[in-house]
């Protein structure tokens, strides 16, 4: 097993987890799970129901499938509404002077642009809109910065069972280590 | 009244299904609420849970109402003494308690409680100051009066005196000097009290008089209001109102609404987004709000590519380790510590559902004696050969003083870590842990 995959299977762990922290109440955490569960791979697989439980594994995949299903015609829906919209605004417009209108949607422009860029970066984001796309980026930071902290954490022991420090300045390190986790969950 | 409706949640808000959304709702309403507190030092935190609770008594409501509308009623009495002696002023006041005081009064004791001080301080305005036959009518009977106070302050919704008011405070050296917030704030009780003594009355129709009353001041009132008694009618509802010059079609309103959700997320997202805060532009934050994203993103990828990096050092290392340290018994607490705790931490991150995630090659995730040998046997990582033993789960007998004492400290780690988070797998997995380790010595 090459130091590639066995990376890959870390992560995948590590994503998982905080996926299942949620207990499956957020819609990021879904999409994780629903992908991991979507790789026909055999490591991803063992991963997937070591971490969430067999039964459990099954009931959130299906969860996240309707999810998915349910965003998709939503979604539909929702951009024939806004069609509908767009033209009545136009119809609208027609007195407001061409600069503001110009300025007006190079902002609009700017913001679409980027709230792509971040449906692409959360997890299960090209599914949401708006409102929830916000909610969930809140959600999913929150976790992501756990994340980091305790693999940092699981990094730092690993340097110190490896030898790196000596004496006094592991211990140091090793309770600062601490007192940061207790913090973070207290 | 908004966030005096919520804050019941927000006390019991510790639960861990609680999105983070939500908690971080409930700490800004934590803090705005100690705001007020320390604007208003004679507003006790008693009085507050006696208007969470919505079981006040008279004296409590009217305190409470002191507390809620304070700068309304600081004003009231100076009302009552500057009316005499200014009668410049006599057509601005009787207008303004008129429209003021029992809104904040029924907004803020949830319309139940009527017979208050804001009543008798309105009832004392009517007295003082030239008003007109309607409030002296309503003044004899408390039946009507009620009725006349609701059709005021539903006029007083649609008229939106507002602006009055302040150009009179201003005029009036004694008033507290409110700022911008609070008067929003002050608004949307009004509002929100209004809607809530609509729905009140509407279900229990026990007085026919006020219901009547109620509707023909509902017909008069502007469009919004109509459109609010309608929301009303939904449980969990959302308050709209369009501002002059905005609006009022229900495509719009919704945008509205939609909008102002995005700016409060945003606001969440602000405080939580370090350096986030100076920038105003949408386009901006969301900028930042990307670049952290993706480096935190950044972070998991090469933390994850370090540890799988170095995993397989620790395997052999372990061991050595182990020899080197067992035998002298003064570093026996230090090694505990460095050999443990860490990842008993990450335990407590990592696995909140009584199943464990093997992050390290050292630590395996075990429910049972076969999962852990499938486990073995297909991992990505080299394990050593103890773990195939299943024995091991089974045989765990503290021989020695060492091993004991070994044992009380991961239970003391784990209760630590049984206060801050509840898990309830916790001593499971140390059991296991310790024992492997036992083994492995």
């Amino acid at each position: 097993m090459g130091i590639m995959d066995k990376k890959k299977a870390i992560k995948l762990s590590a994503d998982l987890a905080i996926a299942s922290a949620r207990k499956g109440t957020t819609y990021w955490s879904r999409a994780i799970i629903a992908k991991a569960t979507a790789e026909n791979n055999d490591c991803s697989r063992i991963i997937v129901e070591n971490i969430l439980g067999p039964e459990r594994a099954e009931r959130l995949e299906k969860a996240s499938k309707l999810s998915a299903v349910r965003y998709n015609n939503r979604l539909l829906r929702s951009r024939k509404i806004l069609k509908k919209c767009h033209n009545v605004r136009r119809a609208l417009r027609k007195n407001v002077p061409r600069r503001v209108v110009a300025a007006n949607s190079i902002a609009k422009r700017m913001v679409e642009k980027r709230t792509q860029v971040l449906k692409g970066l959360v997890p299960g984001g090209e599914f949401m809109d708006e409102v929830s796309l916000i909610e969930e980026t809140l959600d999913y930071l929150v976790s992501l910065r756990a994340q980091v902290d305790v693999m940092r954490c699981l990094a730092c022991a690993t340097d110190l069972v490896n030898g790196k420090y000596e004496g006094k300045k592991k211990l140091a390190i090793v309770k600062r280590r601490v007192c940061g986790l207790l913090l973070l969950f207290g | 009244m908004l966030h005096c409706l919520n804050a019941p949640g927000n006390l019991a808000g510790n639960c861990t299904d609680m999105t983070v959304l939500e908690r971080q709702r409930a700490r800004m309403k934590w803090q705005q609420e100690q705001i007020q507190q320390q604007q208003q030092s004679y507003f006790s935190g008693s009085e507050l849970s006696g208007v969470f609770s919505g079981q006040t008594q008279a004296g409590q409501v009217a305190q409470s109402f002191q507390g809620l509308v304070g700068c309304e009623s600081v004003l009231c009495e100076a009302v009552n003494r500057s009316v005499k002696p200014d009668p410049g002023l006599e057509n601005g006041w009787p207008e303004m308690g008129k429209c003021e005081m029992p809104i904040m009064g029924l907004g803020s004791c949830g319309g139940l409680v009527s017979d208050t001080q804001g009543f008798q301080m309105n009832g004392a305005i009517s007295r003082t100051a030239s008003c007109p036959p309607t409030v002296a009518a309503a003044a004899a009977d408390t039946k009507a009066r009620e009725a006349a106070l609701h059709e005021k302050m539903s006029s007083a919704a649609g008229r939106e005196s507002f602006k009055k008011r302040k150009a009179d405070k201003f005029q009036n050296t004694k008033v507290v000097i409110e700022d911008d917030t609070k008067e929003k704030r002050i608004k949307a009780n009004a509002e929100e009290g209004e809607s809530k003594i609509t729905t009140e009355q509407n279900s229990t129709k026990n007085n026919s008089n006020i219901n009547s009353n109620i509707r023909e001041s509902s017909g008069d009132t502007s469009k919004e209001n109509s459109k609010a008694s309608d929301q009303v009618q939904k449980p969990d509802y959302i308050h709209v109102r369009a501002r002059r010059g905005q609006a009022t079609d229900s495509h719009s309103l919704a945008e509205r609404v939609r909008r102002e959700k995005i700016s409060e997320r945003m606001k969440y997202l602000q405080d939580l987004v370090p350096g986030c805060n100076k920038i105003t532009s949408k386009a901006g934050m969301l900028d930042e709000i990307i670049n952290y994203v993706q480096s935190l993103q950044r972070q998991v990828e090469f933390l994850s590519m370090k540890l799988a990096a170095v995993n397989p050092r620790l395997d052999f290392n372990i061991d050595d380790l182990f020899a080197k340290e067992m035998f002298p018994a003064s570093t026996a607490s230090s090694f505990q510590q460095i050999g443990i705790s860490p990842e008993n931490s990450a335990y407590l991150q990592f696995n909140p559902v009584q199943q464990v995630v093997s992050c390290c090659g050292l630590e395996i995730g075990i429910n049972s004696p076969d999962m852990g040998l499938r486990r073995t046997i297909s991992a990505p990582v080299s394990i050593p050969e103890i773990f195939l033993d299943t024995s091991c789960f089974t045989q765990v007998q503290p021989p020695t003083a060492w091993d004991t004492d070994l044992q009380s400290l991961l239970n003391v780690e784990f209760h630590q870590g049984r206060l801050t988070t509840p898990y309830p797998s916790q001593p499971f997995a140390g059991n296991i842990e310790a024992s492997n380790l036992k083994m492995e010595m």
